[in-house]
């Protein structure tokens, strides 16, 4: 699934360590999420998306094809 | 969620990883400088030396379970996978060697060094798993 997580993460000048510090979670989450090559479960994509003041829809982009790659890390 | 899942899982992580494996180190060198100092060593202290070098790596395991367990969605992701990955190499080992064991192509092997087969392969799974994403 696309998202715009690493853009909104760029526009406050966070760093991947300091979001997932905000989110409780590893830099390499982050990582992935942001690459998506893992998709967040719904209440981590609603900490996001409740952190960056955005509702889920803007944030994450569900229209896209499925893609064979993802969540395997 | 709470914040700090990740951060607080790995402290509890080494704060019990690191004790547990300086134990360990001690655990053997003691066991085998006691069993030394034995002409014929007592059967009683075999085997508290051997239940007690077990326990820490078990305690490890647990640990690592612990961690997958309390740590962060994708990071519990990697570490089941890097698991369940160093289980099955470590099983296909046991296959392996028991098959050439059993059409005598090898004598003997020591099943102690299945454990590392499996700390290294679930190792290298982990470095694998984690170098994917950072690439």
């Amino acid at each position: 699934m696309k998202n715009c997580v690493r853009a909104l993460r760029a526009e406050r000048g966070w760093s991947q360590a300091t979001l997932a510090d905000e989110l409780g979670v590893s830099r390499q989450s982050v990582n992935a999420i942001e690459t998506g090559k893992y998709d967040p479960s719904l209440p981590l994509a609603f900490a996001i998306a409740r952190l960056f003041n955005q509702t889920i829809e803007e944030v994450f982009d569900d229209t896209q094809p499925p893609n064979q790659s993802q969540n395997k890390p | 969620m709470t914040r700090q899942t990740f951060k607080s899982a790995k402290r509890r992580y080494l704060r019990l990883l690191w004790p547990l494996m300086t134990l360990y180190v001690i655990i053997i060198l003691a066991g085998s400088y006691t069993l030394s100092q034995f002409d014929a060593e007592p059967r009683w202290l075999q085997i508290s030396l051997a239940l007690a070098s077990a326990a820490p790596v078990i305690a490890t395991l647990f640990a690592m379970l612990r961690y997958a367990n309390e740590t962060d969605e994708y990071t519990r992701l990697v570490q089941l996978k890097a698991f369940a990955w160093g289980g099955a190499f470590t099983i296909s080992a046991v296959f392996l060697v028991g098959f050439f064991q059993i059409f005598d192509v090898i004598a003997s092997f020591e099943v102690f060094w299945l454990g590392p087969i499996f700390f290294l392969a679930y190792g290298l799974a982990t470095m694998t798993l984690n170098r994917n994403v950072c690439e």
